[in-house]
């Protein structure tokens, strides 16, 4: 049995590293061509910082990250706000009307990204409204509520009906009951709901494409626009992997730090 | 409990603004004349006629059905057997698995697509695998993390009962994993099928100009040919397609949790 | 929670705010197309911030000004700034301000497209060639052949096709002897079956500005491509060489206009005016390879010691009678677009 065990575990966890490899080849490139000395996407030539010395100066470039992390920030708390308010009034509703709503709010979900764009696109146009900042913030919120809605009604439904009208019953209002008895309970789900959000607003090309106004450019946006590739493309994409690694590290990290601080203050 | 429906009021609204208006537009100027960007009122079927008479729109709509579903496939082969085998792993080490696997999904698919670019350089390839390549990748992780979910979620206690009843490993794995996991595999299939068929920026960096995938239709339409009319037809006829399999594959998914 | 909602909205609207604060200058133009220290020596010694964005096609920035968006300077091709004329969205330039226009070209100034330079003033401007490696493919073959040679089964997966239908187009009228503006149903239909043809001999790879970097690299032969892109690609790579075929082709200019709707219109002439300046134009016209429409530029760069010193594609081909500009023409464009979506895909 053990030796069964021991090539079960290595067949398994070997197949494992070549799926992490496979996933983290791209990764793996663009963090070393990131340094690389030549433009080449090719030939590693030496090492050098130039692409980052380039990635700084370029205003535009920079300009397209703040555009970026605004949008999706914007973006993410207001459709986790409104999404997790109209998540709670629907489960209120009647099935028939909840399904209804439900069903259009899917609308953004399934449809391709690129017809959502143009359905967009066409409606700012039709009605004259300048493409700006905000008409692509507006585009942003309007498909990150429905991925909100998605998470946090699923954990509405199992919250237990009782609790709530208990509330009710001994005095509280409805503002208190929602703030102190519901929110708490379904927290977790807001907050996988604002990530979702925040990832599918920070990754957004196609949408963002059709709708961003005047010199307003997301980071996909100005990538795809570049003439001909240029490596601080490179330098660009490394240092939203260590963000981001830095980001994952510490949202894992510090509930953990929490945990054990109240266990400490449990004991 | 009536006071909460009202939340809902201003969800509405915008529902009725950024959601029910846009497709309501893309409606109308599929269902009209050419006019660019003034909506001329007169109704027509012309630009679907022109859409299903066409053998090259019917070519490339297998085409994008056809990498579609060689995307799902694969990402189901290797996915699956990925996701038990995280499930097997100590829970610390499955939160590591799946912390490694969602850190590639929050890097923007444009910059990932581009890096996939750059390393095809290397290679002489056919545009059609190098779609593959760039698709499969783009969509494995969604697929890992739903086939996982579902099977962590699973009752440990299913499986000792298998056993103390005498059921082997690989009988246990069939009769009892399987068939309880296949909610992650529906979920997971949706969540790679459909964007795939839709897709048109991986087509478009990987696939060279002579790829063209429903997706890569409409852009050429709205952008570069300027025919809004034709191009929404396309929009509504990929939209329908989608939401009609969706609504299928939620049906099968009822009926596979009921039983 | 409140409370930091409402900081946050409110910090977020008032950075707009900020940005306006400065005189800003909203410039669209084409990727790459532009010489950055350009931009800062004009915002310093005008102390106004350049609102820079970026197109790669005309189709594109025409949809988005079709939004209403609020452009002071753009730079499009001669073709769509023929529609945007016709279809009243460009205001007059004020020749109070944009003053220089005999030290332009001849080729470049008067065209059909705005006859008294009225809305427009050249930025730079190109011709449409065959991008040969001349250690690969004998000069005097491409010289002999013009176009026919992208009919030429020799070169075989060794071939780039810049995937534009307008040009791609272009070409196949010009082999045939026809013109690039044709609307005769029987000649399309026989320019659409000489690029079914060209596709099945030479199997090309439809690219778009990849191909600057791969010609760089000597990855083909051959290659459909722009004047501009040439010239940079000569000077990266030696064993390059540009011909514009004897059949004509398409010589086209990107001139700089100012939409009806500009916000800052003064600003904008004075930037046109500035971007005329010889030094401005010599910047441009050497960081991106294209043709400056400044005749002294154009003499000093492609004179000796000039940057573009003997380099083929530098100076577009002018006063050849077989040389055509495009013209606006929408129907046109979508029959082409289509057909041309069937030439990629090897019907």
């Amino acid at each position: 049995m053990e030796r069964k065990k021991s090539r079960w575990s290595f067949l398994s966890n070997g197949y494992l590293v070549l799926v992490l490899l496979f996933i983290y080849l791209p990764i793996f490139y663009v963090v070393l061509f990131s340094f690389n000395e030549s433009k080449s996407l090719t030939n590693f030539t030496g090492f050098s910082l130039r692409w980052y010395e380039n990635m700084f100066n370029d205003e535009t470039m920079l300009q397209s990250i703040y555009t970026t992390v605004l949008t999706a920030v914007i973006a993410t708390v207001v459709s986790t706000v409104v999404g997790t308010v109209a998540a709670i009034g629907l489960s209120k509703a009647k099935p028939l009307v909840r399904n209804l709503i439900l069903e259009v709010n899917n609308l953004p979900v399934m449809n391709p990204d690129i017809v959502t764009a143009i359905g967009l696109m066409l409606l700012f146009i039709s009605t004259k409204v300048q493409l700006s900042l905000t008409t692509l913030i507006l585009a942003h919120i309007s498909f990150c509520i429905p991925y909100v809605i998605l998470t946090v009604m699923p954990k509405l439904r199992q919250l237990d009906d009782n609790v709530a009208e208990a509330a009710l019953d001994l005095g509280a209002t409805p503002v208190q009951a929602l703030v102190k008895v519901i929110l708490p309970q379904i927290y977790p789900a807001i907050f996988s709901g604002a990530l979702i959000a925040f990832s599918m607003s920070f990754d957004d090309f196609v949408i963002s494409f059709f709708t961003a106004g005047v010199g307003i450019n997301n980071i996909s946006m100005y990538v795809y626009s570049m003439k001909r590739y240029n490596p601080s493309v490179n330098a660009l994409s490394t240092l939203i992997v260590v963000v981001v690694t830095l980001i994952l590290i510490a949202a894992n990290v510090i509930p953990r730090i929490k945990d054990k601080k109240t266990k400490k203050e449990e004991d | 409990m009536k006071s909460f429906f009202r939340m809902t009021y201003p969800y509405i609204l915008w529902i009725a603004v950024f959601i029910v208006a846009p497709m309501v537009m893309i409606l109308l100027y599929a269902l009209t004349r050419t006019g660019n960007s003034t909506l001329t009122f007169q109704f027509t079927l012309e630009n679907f006629a022109r859409f299903f008479s066409d053998a090259t729109f019917m070519r490339v709509l297998l085409t994008s059905l056809r990498i579609a579903l060689l995307t799902t496939v694969f990402c189901l082969l290797i996915g699956y057997p990925a996701a038990f085998f995280i499930s097997r792993l100590s829970e610390r080490r499955q939160t590591m698995m799946v912390l490694l696997l969602t850190l590639p999904m929050w890097i923007n698919m444009l910059l990932k697509t581009y890096a996939w670019r750059g390393i095809l350089l290397n290679f002489d390839l056919a545009s059609e695998f190098k779609v593959f390549i760039g698709m499969v990748y783009d969509f494995l992780p969604y697929m890992i993390i739903q086939i996982h979910t579902s099977i962590a979620k699973m009752d440990g206690n299913l499986l000792t009962a298998a056993y103390d009843l005498g059921a082997n490993k690989w009988k246990t794995f069939l009769k009892v994993i399987l068939p309880l996991s296949v909610p992650g595999i529906i979920s997971g299939i949706t969540l790679v099928f459909l964007p795939a068929v839709s897709s048109f920026v991986i087509p478009k960096l990987l696939g060279g100009g002579d790829y063209v995938l429903i997706g890569n239709l409409i852009e050429i339409y709205f952008l570069t040919a300027g025919d809004w009319n034709f191009g929404s037809a396309i929009s509504l006829i990929m939209a329908l397609i989608i939401i009609a399999s969706m609504w299928l594959t939620r049906k099968l998914d009822r009926n596979a949790q009921e039983e | 929670m409140k409370k930091l909602l409402s900081v946050l909205l409110v910090l977020c609207l008032l950075a707009p705010a900020a940005v306006l604060a400065d005189d800003v200058l909203n410039v669209y133009n084409w990727g790459e197309y532009i010489d950055k220290q350009v931009l800062t020596n004009f915002q310093k010694e005008y102390g106004v911030k350049v609102n820079y964005s970026l197109f790669s096609s005309n189709e594109e920035m025409y949809t988005k000004l079709l939004s209403n968006a609020s452009y002071d300077v753009i730079i499009p091709s001669d073709y769509m700034i023929e529609r945007l004329i016709k279809e009243n969205k460009l205001q007059p330039l004020d020749k109070g301000i944009v003053t220089d226009l005999d030290s332009l070209v001849d080729g470049v100034k008067n065209l059909p497209y705005d006859p008294d330079n009225t809305y427009s003033v050249p930025y730079l401007w190109q011709s449409v060639g065959i991008l040969y490696d001349s250690t690969k493919i004998d000069p005097a073959v491409v010289e002999e052949k013009g176009w026919d040679i992208f009919l030429d089964s020799e070169y075989s997966g060794h071939a780039y096709m810049y995937d534009s239908e307008r040009d791609a187009f272009m070409v196949a009228f010009k082999a045939l002897g026809y013109s690039a503006n044709t609307e005769n149903a029987d000649e399309i239909e026989a320019a659409y079956n000489w690029l079914r043809e060209m596709d099945k001999a030479i199997h090309p790879s439809y690219v778009t500005d990849e191909v600057i970097d791969a010609m760089i690299n000597g990855e083909k032969w051959l290659a459909l491509v722009y004047s501009g892109d040439a010239a940079y690609i000569i000077s990266e790579n030696e064993d390059m060489a540009y011909c514009a075929p004897k059949q004509g082709t398409n010589v086209a200019v990107d001139a700089m206009v100012i939409p009806a709707n500009a916000s800052n219109p003064e600003l904008a002439n004075k930037f046109i005016a500035y971007i005329l300046q010889p030094e401005n134009s010599a910047m441009i016209s050497e960081e991106v390879g294209y043709a400056s429409p400044n005749a002294d530029v154009l003499a000093e760069l492609s004179g000796p010691g000039g940057a573009y010193e003997g380099n083929s594609a530098y100076v577009p081909r002018t006063g050849y009678e077989k040389d055509e500009l495009f013209h606006d023409n929408e129907t046109l464009k979508k029959q082409l677009s289509e057909l041309w979506i069937k030439v990629k895909l090897h019907e």
